[in-house]
């Protein structure tokens, strides 16, 4: 039983070596504007975008966005919407009631909108989702074309724990009515700087 | 019960199978669309089957591997042989933490080892966060689709179900109010478990992570809340590199519900401090599969549900007929080969029309093992006698030219001059609830031979 004899019993079944195929990115080279297309795909995955003007700053638009919201947890350095305080030690419980989480996010994904975050960006995992409402923090000048870059990005990362976000929680299992807000965070706005 | 008996009963209900049928090709038509949007989308589609093939022909070698990266990184590893062992694995982790409420985020391979009720029947609450799952799971049923598990169910079904279990307000089924209800109700759930139980949709042997997608957020909600989680997969989750997560994150949720990437991507490759993670790594028939040379690349499926979606049969008999965790083309072609007998109808439940091996996007040749599956059926499994005696005259009749002519005419001229309660008798299944072709006088030969003489 267990894994000595699934072990055995592959060697036994399995076929002769087929070669690991090469991933050739010519194939899959595109010339785009990877902006436009980023933000055509948030927007496609019900995500809100917010392109930073030139005189505003991030604070004020967060707060324009997000004007009911009471218990932020920033993670962004000198950020002045902070109300709650989180570290590592933090009991992941205690952010049931966050009404809103701001991070930043590594990179932006253009082929489907999505956003690389990891935990070097919040001090607790389950932030993200644990949040009523979720900003993220992303430069313009952070993006790639397609899943092969991203992936080429994180190659050397601290492998902990890290995700691509793409728009907010949904669900469509009631009747396939898609319905914005399941589990996790009801809204997602990405705030292009 | 076979396939096409409980078709039957899912077809009582005829605006219902409607609406199921045009749901799930909707569907497949916002599949097209997102497909249609990838440059290099069949290339896509070659590559994620040569690394499937690839991970078949080496997968002790990146088992193995994989489970030295994981223990490296401190997440712990058990081995399953079947779905026993795999329960018992799971309780005794639980037992070992003192865990009474577990949250379960969605996994076909805890469906097919039955954990739910081995867990129940030792004290544990087990609560489906998925809300789909939920959703089949107060209504104490199983999921009808791997991707949409309660796509069998109305929205007044579902709001019945609600006011009964939850102690919500009737709303004529508005899925709003009622993904909100649920929402509240699964937040309580997430907030009091102590262990929360996921699936995994990629296990990278390189660097010893798993990768586990969701929509609502509810397999990362689980996880981080609770000081265990426990995810469990089957030994064909396995993928060599992390680059290989660019291919098949690229096909996934297009090809299952036509989005361009899942909401959520979430990739674990170490516990939180102090917090536990275990993998356990399941067979339950795997290895027997990969024996068998013309079924092996059943084994490449990620669990997508584009056969199924696509499927002219599964649309129109609904997963529950399939009597099997896996429904669908996919699951008609991997049911067999656990129980022959059981599940001998499913590779019958097809047209051959090969529409599932075209959506595939790991490139699995669907129909063809279905029909391969048909050939050793028919030769295991004992036949009915009718359908017996009708292809062994059938046979005859297509090898002799005279019978054949004979039987062609003869079928004519019944369908022509035959009373309609002979002809839509219930011996004529294909006369069920469907009128039979208007007759010409002539057969396709004699048509050909005038035409012939006409033209010089």
């Amino acid at each position: 039983m267990g894994r000595e004899s699934i072990l055995k019993s592959i060697k036994s079944n399995k076929p002769e070596l087929v070669e690991l195929p090469e991933i050739d990115l010519n194939l899959f080279a595109e010339e785009i504007d990877i902006l436009e297309a980023f933000k055509s795909n948030v927007k496609l995955v019900g995500g809100k975008l917010k392109e930073l003007g030139d005189n505003e700053d991030i604070d004020s638009v967060i707060r324009e966005l997000y004007p009911k919201a009471e218990r932020i947890v920033s993670q962004l350095p000198g950020s002045n919407l902070r109300t709650v305080l989180i570290t590592k030690e933090t009991e992941p419980h205690s952010l049931e009631k966050i009404d809103l989480a701001i991070i930043k996010g590594e990179f932006g994904v253009a082929e489907n909108g999505s956003v690389w975050v990891s935990e070097n960006q919040f001090s607790v995992r389950v932030l993200p989702f644990i949040t009523n409402d979720l900003v993220i923090v992303l430069s313009k000048k952070d993006l790639c074309l397609h899943m092969h870059e991203a992936y080429k990005k994180i190659a050397n990362r601290d492998r902990n724990f890290g995700l691509f976000i793409s728009g907010p929680s949904k669900t469509a299992d009631i009747e396939q009515c898609l319905v914005i807000g399941a589990q996790g965070a009801m809204s997602l706005t990405i705030v292009l700087i | 019960m076979s396939h096409s008996e409980k078709a039957e009963i899912f077809n009582k209900n005829e605006a219902k199978v409607n609406w199921h049928d045009k749901a799930l090709w909707f569907v497949r038509e916002k599949r097209d669309t997102a497909a249609h949007k990838v440059k290099g989308w069949e290339e896509l589609r070659n590559l994620a089957s040569g690394i499937k093939a690839n991970v078949l022909s080496n997968l002790d070698e990146y088992l193995i591997e994989f489970e030295e990266n994981a223990q490296k990184n401190g997440i712990k590893v058990h081995w399953a042989s079947d779905a026993e062992e795999h329960n018992t694995i799971i309780h005794k982790i639980l037992e070992d933490n003192k865990v009474e409420k577990v949250v379960k985020s969605k996994s076909m391979l805890t469906e097919e080892c039955h954990l739910n009720p081995f867990l129940e029947d030792r004290g544990i609450e087990v609560i489906d966060t998925d809300l789909g799952e939920r959703i089949v799971q107060l209504a104490k049923e199983t999921p009808s689709h791997i991707v949409l598990p309660a796509i069998h169910k109305t929205k007044e079904e579902v709001d019945t179900l609600f006011q009964e279990h939850l102690g919500t307000k009737p709303s004529n089924g508005n899925p709003e109010y009622l993904t909100n209800e649920a929402r509240k109700h699964l937040r309580d759930k997430f907030l009091k478990a102590d262990a929360a139980i996921t699936g995994v949709n990629f296990a990278i042997a390189e660097t010893g992570g798993i990768v586990v997608c969701t929509n609502e957020g509810n397999a990362d909600m689980g996880a981080h809340l609770v000081k265990t989680h426990i995810a469990c997969m089957g030994i064909e989750k396995i993928i060599p590199n992390e680059e290989h997560l660019g291919v098949f994150l690229r096909l996934l949720a297009r090809s299952a519900t036509g989005q361009p990437i899942t909401t959520y991507s979430s990739h674990f490759n170490k516990p939180a401090e102090g917090k536990e993670m275990h993998i356990v790594i399941v067979d339950n028939g795997r290895t027997e599969q990969l024996s068998r040379k013309e079924f092996r690349s059943s084994l490449h499926c990620i669990r997508c549900g584009a056969c199924m979606n696509t499927c002219p049969i599964y649309r129109r008999s609904g997963g529950h007929s399939y009597d099997a965790t896996i429904p669908g083309p996919i699951g008609s072609i991997l049911s067999p080969g656990k129980d022959l007998t059981k599940h001998s109808s499913l590779p019958f439940a097809s047209t051959l029309c090969g529409s599932c091996s075209n959506v595939c996007p790991v490139k699995i040749n669907i129909h063809e093992q279905l029909y391969a599956w048909r050939q050793i059926v028919t030769k295991e499994v004992k036949q009915p006698v009718v359908k017996k005696t009708i292809l062994k005259i059938t046979g005859v009749a297509l090898s002799n030219r005279l019978l054949f002519n004979i039987a062609g005419k003869s079928a004519r001229f019944m369908l022509k001059y035959a009373p309609r309660f002979m002809v839509y008798s219930k011996l004529n299944v294909w006369g069920k609830a469907r009128e039979l072709p208007e007759i010409k006088n002539q057969n396709f030969d004699d048509w050909y031979k005038v035409k012939r003489k006409n033209n010089g």
